[in-house]
């Protein structure tokens, strides 16, 4: 399993870099202001090395072509690393399965044509004579497909049709993990319990867990915790402890007469 | 009723000196200047951290959609990855077709980069002209100047409250007016001649008078301007076809400037080749003593805001930077120095 950081709002940059420094796969932006998702997670991807910048955006605030075209533009701003956490928000099942097709469709390299419950894209407006019976989203993205993950109230029932990685946040709601199964838990900041959680997700058969850090923690020590001690720990079977609690090798002094 | 005043517009003091900007970075990557999109993002970046050290005051992006070539859709992200990597520079939209948008959440947005970036985005906003686009996004051609006009309600009101100054782009007698009566600054398309960017300069201070807001609160205007420092014939000529290849782009889009009174229009879609070469000759090009002259003509009519478009088809990065560094260091300080009293 590996480790990754849900980023405080306001402070993606930062805290991506800091995650980043301490070798963890990827970071979550946009929790806090399901608006502000995708520019949260344009600061984050200011890190270069993360593997995956995590966007999550709420679903049923905008129009899903428009929610596509800016997504399309982060995976390009970041080089091909994004993943999309869709949130299902308000809406009920069947609108939030319909939303997640839409965006699915704008962001893969075919021309766009759908005429659901909800969109119909194009829309074929009488007022709009010169527009054609489909259309291209674009830039397309970085990578060949963007990968989707799912959370939200409805999350479980509009999976039903999309069969699309859902993100846990009880090791129990593992049920029948994928290929890819996401989960979001948050740590105390105490060595020993901490394990335990996280020991707990790799027995579940969770492969990639968002950490959330305690509010008013120190960061700095939170974070060499992640990389020293609970990175490693799920990093293989029976993790040999004597190489996490050694002493730290001593810094370079600098350079000297 | 006069609406609100942008408190924190930097451009309202019409006494300061002129400001440069760059654009339009519209992230393309063309049938005649192919490339990566991710590329393309990351030489804006590279780009906008150079202008910063050459101590260029903006960066313009600018808006299509359902474009072949990638043409930047979705401008607050791209903005957003300016910002994170600047610490001066100011970054414009020029123009985002806001009756696309839902106005709550792009002013939500737009104001939550004005606050993470310090204050230094502006906010332009213009109505949109192709069918596909509206069609795209579920919106009747018909309801744009409706949806344009409560859409700015809803950006106004977060100016007021602290949020990113709107500017407008217009380039008609109406828009340009009403621009003015609104109180917001325009950001005049570089395919204008400079005769007719005088007469729509009249036009929004006539807007801003009637309105009764104050003489001295009127913010400067700002103006896109193709031009190439250069007295060597063959890069000028080379620069030149930049220009006209930059221009093809706007054929396809299917793009037309209308008449405005004595000005002819230049139609990209019926006319192609003289509509080009007419905005080919816009072009302020030669020594550091012409371009300055040039530009100056502007400050004159109250257009302060220039932003270089050296954004250009077939144009390599390295001529593209040396530009950046002659107009840098040979125009703009001239320029930036000349403060009205």
């Amino acid at each position: 399993m590996r480790l990754g950081l849900v980023l405080s709002e306001g402070r993606e940059a930062e805290m991506a870099r800091l995650a980043e420094a301490h070798g963890l796969f990827g970071v979550l932006a946009g929790s806090a202001n399901p608006l502000t998702a995708v520019s949260s997670a344009v600061y984050a991807s200011t890190a270069t090395d993360l593997v995956r910048v995590i966007a999550r955006v709420q679903l049923g605030l905008e129009h899903p072509v428009t929610m596509a075209e800016e997504l399309g533009v982060l995976d390009n701003v970041n080089n091909g690393r994004t993943v999309i956490l869709a949130d299902t928000g308000q809406l009920d099942a069947a609108d939030a399965a319909e939303e997640v097709e839409v965006l699915r469709a704008a962001l893969s390299n075919r021309p766009l044509q759908h005429d659901g419950r909800k969109w119909k894209v194009p829309a074929g407006l009488p007022a709009n004579a010169t527009a054609p019976k489909s259309i291209a989203v674009t830039p397309k993205p970085a990578q060949l497909e963007i990968p989707f993950w799912l959370t939200g109230a409805r999350a479980r029932e509009a999976n039903e049709s999309l069969r699309l990685p859902v993100v846990a946040r009880e090791p129990s709601s593992v049920s029948n993990p994928g290929a890819v199964q996401p989960a979001i838990t948050q740590i105390g900041g105490e060595l020993t319990q901490d394990r335990e959680r996280v020991a707990a997700w790799v027995a579940a058969g969770v492969t990639h867990l968002l950490i959330e850090l305690p509010r008013d923690g120190d960061d700095a020590a939170l974070m060499t915790m992640i990389s020293r001690h609970l990175a490693p720990e799920v990093g293989m079977p029976h993790f040999p402890r004597v190489m996490s609690q050694s002493r730290v090798p001593l810094p370079w002094p600098g350079e000297r007469g | 009723m006069v609406g609100p005043i942008a408190s924190v517009n930097p451009y309202m003091d019409l006494r300061r000196s002129m400001r440069f900007g760059v654009g339009l970075f519209s992230l393309q990557c063309t049938a005649m200047q192919p490339r990566h999109w991710a590329g393309a993002y990351r030489d804006m970046r590279e780009l906008a951290v150079l202008m910063e050290a050459l101590g260029y005051d903006e960066l313009w992006l600018s808006e299509h959609h359902f474009f072949y070539d990638g043409y930047c859709p979705a401008l607050l992200p791209a903005a957003a990855s300016v910002l994170s990597v600047t610490e001066r520079l100011r970054v414009g939209t020029g123009m985002l077709l806001l009756p696309m948008y839902d106005p709550q959440r792009l002013a939500s947005i737009a104001t939550d980069l004005s606050v993470r970036s310090g204050g230094r985005l502006d906010l332009g906003v213009g109505m949109g002209y192709r069918d596909i686009e509206f069609d795209g996004h579920g919106v009747s051609r018909k309801q744009r100047l409706p949806r344009m006009l409560k859409g700015l309600e809803v950006l106004e009101q977060a100016e007021a409250a602290g949020g990113a100054p709107v500017w407008m782009g217009a380039q008609l007698i109406d828009p340009v007016k009403r621009a003015g009566q609104r109180g917001h600054p325009i950001l005049f398309s570089a395919a204008l001649p400079y005769e007719r960017c005088v007469t729509l300069a009249k036009v929004w201070e006539e807007g801003w008078t009637e309105s009764g807001r104050p003489a001295d609160a009127k913010p400067a205007l700002g103006a896109l301007r193709n031009i190439w420092l250069t007295e060597d014939k063959r890069e000028r000529e080379a620069a030149r076809d930049w220009v006209r290849a930059s221009y093809v782009q706007y054929a396809g889009l299917g793009w037309t400037l209308p008449a405005v009174g004595d000005h002819q229009v230049q139609d990209y879609a019926e006319d192609t080749d003289k509509a080009i070469a007419d905005t080919v000759e816009t072009t302020i090009t030669g020594s550091a003593e012409e371009c300055i002259r040039q530009l100056r003509m502007f400050d004159e009519i109250g257009i302060k805001n220039i932003a270089f478009r050296l954004i250009l088809d077939g144009e390599p990065r390295p001529a593209l930077e040396s530009q950046l560094r002659r107009l840098a260091e040979h125009v703009i300080p001239h320029l930036r120095d000349r403060v009205v009293a």
